[in-house]
């Protein structure tokens, strides 16, 4: 294996490792980790930002599509926000991007979110189908319509008395769905956590000395969890 | 005035996080050490998705946009990996990818290392290409849709798209015979739905994060979507391809934890109700 990659693949354990020791109690590692993190996602966000100008602005600009000055003219105007008077110029180039993202989204929002999902709905058959088919189907509708009734008729005349049956359905359903989104939130995580372990565990575990260096790694890490107060060395200075 | 002592509904309400994650823990390592072998069954959407990719003809242009980024590298690569070994084993696919978010190409190059694409026969330019990491969102998706060739010049490394062969003949939305989408974002997996299948019907198959699943089956429910699947559900997809990794791998460990997380919810709810009917407050 190249060096290169011993190296990242140690960088990769050690930070791991470190990023993960929040779970147990706050420490230098943890934070020395979130920092670097924080300060390798900025660096790398930089260079893309700086790529994105040259790639799609400077090139068609210097193989002689001028149109493109403007856009860096949109860019530079963005600027004039840090201007004491001359601050609201920089409103132009945000209201020229608000814009261009609602009209592309406009374009096909009506359609894709607002009539296919009407149409998928109505069209749900419930009979003439399986027992727990028909039975989902139906549930999806009820759901569906309840929901949207909870949403739409906000006013007290609609959500109380006999009518507050049809809020109680939708917020049933409502957390049913959130219970829904919440396993699957936990299902995500613990797939992530595997995705580390099994990657400690089968690519950095395997190098050589990596064996040796865990057992040093972790208790450093966990003599690094103790106050500092009530750690035997060093003392804390008076 | 001394304390009230803790009673035993009280210290399992309150269980130190240190012990859980430390249980969360030994329920990871244990069945990575000694596999159970529970077994993993074939969804209905996974096998959607294999069959979709199983029915392309011959000489078909398949788009990817490769938009994870490195905080869903565990969940959603095994999936990725495993359908470009299945895209890569059909003659004659040419897969072209991209990137809605900045970190998707070095991901990309690490997905491509972990499936050894050398054993496939497939060459760089030729059978797949990189065209990096196009900013902008939805912006990028519908400017991709209507032209690759005004939007971007160059490949990932920069290299003119010009002197690969195979860009030749694609363009548009339009020269594309199927869609897949890996994300980690809610505004890329519904914004390839508005840009790409309302406006040019192009079928799309969307893998997310399991969490935002729930958002994403509607679209499945109203045709839009082919099929939409979760990265915990790799080792389904690496079932059906033949090609067992991480996905299997994690079919225990995911079992266990949840076992776990079931465990400790019946616990909570054993304190709660104890507490209640000792007389204490809940």
């Amino acid at each position: 294996m190249e060096l290169a990659s011993v190296v990242q693949i140690w960088l990769a354990a050690l930070f791991t490792i470190w990023i993960y020791s929040i779970a147990f109690r706050d420490n230098p590692f943890f934070k020395f980790a979130e920092h670097t993190f924080v300060g390798a996602a900025a660096g790398h966000s930089l260079v893309y930002g700086v790529d994105n100008i040259l790639r799609y602005g400077w090139a068609p600009l210097t193989a002689g599509n001028m149109l493109y000055a403007v856009v860096f003219v949109l860019g530079i105007l963005m600027y004039m926000r840090f201007h004491k008077t001359y601050f609201w110029v920089s409103r132009v180039p945000i209201s020229v991007i608000v814009g261009i993202g609602i009209g592309l989204t406009l374009r096909s929002t009506v359609t894709s979110e607002f009539i296919a999902q009407i149409v998928s709905t109505a069209q749900m058959k419930v009979l003439g189908l399986g027992a727990w088919e028909g039975f989902s189907n139906l549930l999806f509708i009820i759901i569906t319509l309840t929901t949207v009734y909870f949403f739409i008729f906000t006013f007290p005349k609609a959500q109380g008395g006999r009518l507050s049956l049809i809020s109680t359905i939708a917020r049933y359903g409502m957390m049913a769905a959130f219970g829904y989104s919440f396993a699957n939130t936990v299902l995500s995580r613990f797939n992530m956590i595997f995705g580390r372990i099994d990657f400690l565990m089968n690519t950095w575990l395997v190098l050589p000395y990596a064996m040796l260096a865990l057992p040093v790694v972790l208790i450093l890490v966990i003599y690094a969890m103790i106050p500092t107060e009530k750690r035997p060395w060093p003392k804390p200075k008076n | 005035m001394t304390a009230k002592p803790k009673t035993i509904w009280d210290r399992l309400e309150d269980i130190p996080r240190e012990i859980l994650y430390g249980l969360l823990l030994v329920c990871i390592i244990v069945p990575m050490l000694f596999p159970i072998g529970f077994p993993v069954p074939i969804s209905v959407e996974v096998k959607r998705w294999y069959d979709t990719i199983e029915a392309l003809p011959a000489g078909s242009v398949v788009m990817v946009d490769f938009g994870y980024s490195g905080g869903g590298e565990p969940e959603l690569a095994p999936f990725a990996v495993a359908t470009y070994a299945q895209l890569f084993r059909k003659a004659d696919i040419k897969v072209v990818t991209m990137s809605t978010s900045n970190e998707g190409p070095l991901l990309w190059e690490k997905a491509m290392t972990e499936l050894n694409i050398a054993r496939f026969g497939k060459e760089y330019g030729k059978d797949y290409i990189h065209i990096g990491y196009i900013a902008g969102v939805e912006t990028a998706m519908a400017a991709v849709g209507k032209s690759i060739s005004a939007t971007t010049t160059t490949d990932y490394k920069g290299t003119p798209l010009s002197k690969y062969s195979i860009m030749q003949g694609v363009d548009s939305a339009e020269d594309f015979a199927l869609l897949i989408v890996y994300t980690t974002g809610g505004d890329q997996s519904e914004g390839w739905v508005r840009q790409w299948y309302t406006s040019y019907k192009t079928p799309y198959l969307s893998c997310v994060l399991a969490m935002m699943v729930p958002t994403m089956l509607p679209y499945q429910k109203a045709g839009q979507i082919v099929s939409v699947v979760s990265g915990a559900q790799a080792g389904q997809i690496e079932i059906l391809v033949k090609a067992p990794g991480r996905g299997v791998k994690s079919a225990d460990v995911i079992t266990v934890t949840h076992l776990l997380c079931i465990a400790l919810v019946v616990v909570g709810n054993i304190a709660y109700f104890g507490k209640k009917f000792s007389g204490g407050k809940s």
